[in-house]
């Protein structure tokens, strides 16, 4: 083993990927590094214990291993509720729902996203908030009984100058 | 008499009006005034926040800054608005690159962040600034013979560092209000997971499951209803009783903190919105 390793280049069994690296780098994935796979998230996760097509440890794993396209074109990183309740108990401080946040940030600007998430992110970037087309006569109706301002006041132009900053022209930092 | 600044959010005045008068009224009792923010734009969280994160502190950034023009503190009733404020503000106070990013934009309509303003969730004006002891002595109506889940919201409690709301493990906030009104707080088990609401965009099935899970933790303990503090969190608890996956089972009444507290404060129930509530909550409201 001593004359192999003078050898070849030494094997690093630090799981520390190129594409881990680059989630350490994002903001919001400066943990990943710390994890230690003990899998106490995934025994905290709500969406693991209804599912086995999330298991939290195994995307950081993923991660960690450097699974770069298998990650980002996948649905899992999209699948963390962001409940933080795994966070809480993480005896090294990863801030999963952080971490997979920085990984859909990566996604998003490789082009993966959800289309249903697309579908929300171009609604809120046009009309400013939400529910505009949700907002009925009902619902005037009921906050007008109530009192209510029935006008809402959304502004959508600051939505519209993001949505041309950071939204056009291509993927962007 | 306090005042603070009332961000709404989206989903509270179109979905839940009922609870956004109650906020109103109730803390208006305690001798807390609120002005409603206009001109206003979604906090970003979730979409936004998933995949841009410049963008998305530059739409709480500008909320924030819409209160610092008003020179008031903000207060909101939406766990995601108030877990979205908090973290923006956080990351601004803390990373000057993207502060001067974000007041490049927010510049061109004559706003700025300097982080003065301070991002409460109700339930922190319920303990900071009104306090548990105000709130018992206003009770002139208390509820007598009622048990009642407490249902926190993941992003008001957690994490705890940032939003400063309760003990993230142990929340009591809503619990000791439940007992100043003369109700009995039962605790159950999974009390601080999550409703399943932030899954129903990406599986409907698995957010209702887990909701569905929190409910029937809840019924174990024989509870007459649930008192819950944030708008997603109280639909979602609500809307997964209903339906073929929930079978017969009875409902349990689904209610905001205010709504379940304003008429033990003597507000009448027609001006808190309690007739809108979807799962009848007289059982909670007669036990006096």
């Amino acid at each position: 083993m001593t004359q192999q390793t003078k050898e070849q280049p030494p094997i690093n069994h630090i799981p520390s990927s190129t594409f881990a690296k680059d989630i350490s780098r994002e903001p919001g994935g400066e943990g990943i590094m710390q994890c230690i796979q003990c899998g106490m998230c995934t025994a905290s996760c709500m969406v693991a214990s209804k599912t086995e097509r999330y298991r939290p440890r195994k995307l950081i794993q993923k991660i960690l291993l450097g699974k770069r396209e298998e990650v980002l074109s996948s649905e899992l990183p999209w699948l963390c509720m962001t409940c933080r309740l795994c966070e809480e108990r993480c005896q090294e401080d990863v801030d999963l729902s952080e971490i997979f946040t920085a990984v859909r940030e990566m996604a998003a600007r490789e082009g993966y996203i959800p289309p249903v998430f697309q579908n929300t992110i171009d609604k809120v970037l046009e009309d400013g908030w939400l529910l505009n087309d949700a907002y009925t006569d009902f619902e005037e109706d009921d906050r007008d009984d109530l009192g209510l301002d029935t006008d809402l006041g959304w502004n959508n132009e600051f939505v519209k100058k993001l949505k041309k900053k950071y939204f056009e022209g291509g993927a962007k930092k | 008499m306090k005042e603070f600044l009332l961000y709404t959010g989206c989903t509270t005045p179109v979905r839940l009006p009922g609870y956004e008068k109650a906020v109103e009224l109730v803390l208006e009792k305690l001798g807390v005034r609120l002005t409603t923010m206009k001109d206003a734009n979604c906090c970003g969280a979730q979409y936004i926040e998933s995949v841009n994160h410049v963008a998305f502190a530059a739409m709480s950034g500008r909320i924030l800054a819409l209160a610092e023009k008003e020179n008031m503190n903000i207060i909101a009733i939406c766990g995601a608005c108030s877990g979205s404020l908090k973290h923006v503000k956080y990351d601004l106070d803390n990373n000057p690159e993207l502060l001067a990013e974000v007041n490049d934009i927010l510049e061109e309509e004559g706003l700025k962040y300097t982080g003065k303003t301070q991002v409460k969730h109700l339930l922190q004006i319920f303990r900071e600034d009104i306090g548990y002891d105000a709130i018992k002595s206003a009770i002139v109506n208390p509820y007598k013979g009622i048990r009642l889940a407490a249902h926190y919201g993941c992003h008001v409690t957690r994490p705890e560092e940032i939003v400063q709301v309760d003990d993230a493990e142990n929340p009591t906030i809503i619990d000791r209000i439940i007992k100043a009104a003369g109700g009995t707080a039962v605790d159950y088990n999974g009390k601080t997971r999550c409703c399943g609401g932030p899954l129903l965009a990406m599986d409907e099935e698995v957010g209702n499951a887990i909701g569905r899970d929190k409910i029937e933790n809840i019924r174990a303990e024989n509870v007459d209803g649930i008192v819950t503090a944030c708008v997603f969190c109280d639909i979602q608890l609500t809307q997964v009783q209903f339906g073929e996956e929930a079978g017969n089972k009875p409902k349990i009444p689904v209610i905001t903190l205010p709504q379940f507290l304003g008429p033990a404060l003597g507000i009448d129930e027609e001006s808190l919105g309690i007739s809108l509530i979807k799962i009848n909550p007289q059982a909670i409201l007669k036990a006096h």
